[in-house]
């Protein structure tokens, strides 16, 4: 009866030892949730502008540019140079990215750089500006300059 | 060498401490790169969308000056905040900025606005940063 006890108690002491299995089950969940999470995660990214009245970047002619006007109006409508491009609720502005692309090649062979201007109305959201930045990155056009309204 | 691969005969041990290693390695990797990004965004803005868009300019970043523009949508309006602190008058960012420039002759002004402020907002901003001769702007936007 006595040996009986002291073995249960000696049985006790070993099940109070680190559990390595548990743990391992831990970390495969807690690993699992941030390889999924890593998937999901938003990146931070950027799209350059110069403002006027900076030095001219090298190699570019100041007055022998050809300039373009990119006009944003209060509903999203974009216009390249007064004409009307695209609808409101397009994002990704297919018509206007070709657009830019047919500039841009036309004034590679002629060695001119491309200029943008981007004319925002107040009442636009900056999404939307955001966009054609985007479709702007996307042509590659690094010359972007805003048009200044007075306040 | 306790446990390095048996005498030869039988099956060799699985080694339980180099699995603990890797898997911790693993897990400290993926808690980075979900934690790094969001760390230097303000949690109070939704920032536009733009898959195009340039990865950040490492030799730039040390350069770099965040204002961030909030979205009040009762007023429409723009809610200017510089390192945590809003701005209720916006005249007050001009010498700021002017100071920055002097300390800094490459400083690049990062505008982090919400997706949905009026363009007539980042217009105001961009005077601001333009009248303390700032040239270098880039924009803040999120890849999704």
């Amino acid at each position: 009866m006595k040996k009986h006890s002291s073995r249960k108690v000696r049985s006790a002491e070993v099940n109070l030892g680190f559990q390595i299995a548990p743990m391992i089950d831990v970390v495969f969940v807690i690993l699992l949730y941030f390889m999924v999470m890593a998937g999901d995660a938003q990146v931070e990214k950027f799209n350059y502008a110069q403002l006027p009245g900076g030095p001219p970047e090298p190699g570019i002619i100041k007055g022998f540019q050809d300039e373009v006007v990119i006009r944003i109006e209060d509903d999203g409508q974009v216009l390249l140079n007064g004409d009307l491009l695209d609808s409101p609720e397009s994002r990704s502005l297919p018509e206007l990215a070709g657009n830019l692309e047919q500039l841009k090649q036309s004034n590679l062979a002629t060695s001119k750089p491309l200029m943008v201007t981007i004319d925002a109305s107040e009442l636009g959201k900056y999404q939307r500006v955001m966009d054609v930045l985007d479709t702007l990155s996307l042509a590659n056009i690094t010359n972007i300059t805003f048009q200044a309204n007075d306040f | 060498m306790a446990g390095g691969g048996g005498g030869g005969d039988g099956e060799p041990e699985f080694q339980i401490a180099p699995m603990i290693d890797v898997l911790l390695v693993l897990l400290v990797f993926f808690v980075m790169i979900t934690s790094a990004e969001v760390l230097k965004v303000d949690k109070k803005l939704t920032l536009p969308v733009s898959p195009n868009a340039k990865e950040r300019d490492k030799d730039m970043a040390k350069h770099e000056f965040a204002v961030n523009l909030r979205w009040d949508k009762d007023t429409n309006k723009g809610v200017l905040v510089i390192d945590d602190d809003i701005k209720q008058n916006w005249d007050d960012v001009l010498p700021f900025l002017q100071e920055k420039k002097k300390a800094d002759k490459k400083l690049r002004v990062v505008v982090r606005a919400d997706g949905n402020v009026p363009a007539g907002e980042i217009q105001r901003i961009m005077n601001f940063i333009g009248m303390a001769g700032i040239d270098d702007i880039s924009f803040a936007a999120s890849n999704k």
